[in-house]
């Protein structure tokens, strides 16, 4: 072996915990959907979102025990999708704005 | 240089579960994850272009796509983000249990996992069912506000074309999930662990394409 064994999994009350976090946060994201905030009803729903996204990825996925390789091809996903997304916005923007 | 080729050669050999190109274990689990990452990432890039679109589409047509979002069921849609995110917790135990060589546990974790994917496609098909019932299919008998008619049908176009690859996604994990349930239990296939977390990354990533299209589709305007 090139490298010592892979470090034990975190005891299950880890997961029993973020799973319990995920679901206040959906309870907390659906009920402010009724409250009218205006456009900060879509930034509370989204940082949410971004919340439990963060809890599955660094929880459950272990972005966090991946060799560095691994974190590269997932954040080059994140950075191919940003630059799409910023060179196709200034087109809109000139063309439609 | 031929003798340690000569070694390793025959240490692959006695590594059960290393194939060829692979120098151990350790090495040939990397690869394997690594492969999953680059799939995800292209994924990302697949689904990402669709938040792109509903993005841009929602700046332009505001009031249609809130129109359209109250006509979802805020009910179904919260429940089945419940369910998902809680298949998301055993499929984390299955992992668990795999890694720690606990094959019935896995099994049975694996097994719940998909019975709570076939539980959110039974809600989505029900919901898709009320949807077709309130006209609210493109190209079938789509009727709307004529004032809204033209965003609405831009919203439910999104609806049908993302919650409907969310569900082919789905599906496919819980052909997965069932499959390395059947592994686990028969405990043949060797390193089956480093298999089922790649399963699971699978898995959560489609828990997270859910978690996003929620809010984009279910609570655009409640208040």
């Amino acid at each position: 072996m090139s490298r010592p064994p892979a470090a034990p999994p975190p005891p299950l009350r880890h997961y029993v915990w973020t799973w319990l976090a995920l679901l206040l946060l959906l309870a907390l994201t659906a009920a402010s959907a009724w409250v009218p905030m205006g456009a900060f009803n879509l930034a509370v729903n989204l940082a949410i979102a971004l919340g439990k996204a963060l809890l599955v990825a660094f929880m459950y996925m272990h972005v966090r025990r991946g060799t560095p390789m691994i974190r590269v091809f997932a954040l080059a996903g994140l950075m191919w999708l940003a630059l799409l997304a910023t060179l196709s916005l200034t087109d809109f923007a000139v063309r439609l704005g | 240089m031929s003798a340690t080729t000569a070694t390793s050669v025959q240490r692959q050999a006695c590594a059960p579960g290393v194939a060829k190109p692979f120098h151990d274990a350790a090495q040939q689990a990397d690869a394997a994850a690594l492969g999953m990452w680059l799939f995800l990432a292209s994924e990302i890039l697949f689904f990402g272009v669709l938040f792109f679109v509903y993005a841009l589409a929602r700046a332009h047509l505001p009031e249609a796509f809130a129109a359209a979002s109250r006509q979802t069921s805020f009910v179904l849609g919260t429940a089945n983000t419940a369910v998902l995110l809680t298949s998301s917790f055993t499929m984390a135990a299955a992992v668990r249990a795999a890694q720690l060589r606990r094959h019935g546990a896995a099994a049975l974790l694996l097994l719940i996992t998909a019975a709570l994917g076939v539980a959110f496609s039974g809600i989505k098909l029900t919901e898709y069912a009320l949807d077709y019932r309130h006209h609210l299919v493109p190209l079938l008998d789509f009727a709307f506000d004529p004032r809204l008619a033209r965003g609405a049908l831009a919203f439910f176009w999104l609806y049908f074309t993302t919650t409907g690859l969310h569900l082919v996604h789905l599906t496919i994990g819980i052909g997965l999930a069932l499959t390395f349930a059947w592994r686990e239990w028969r405990r043949r296939t060797p390193r089956l662990h480093e298999q089922v977390e790649n399963v699971g990354l699978y898995w959560h990533f489609v828990d997270l394409v859910w978690i996003f299209l929620y809010p984009c589709l279910y609570l655009v305007s409640r208040a």
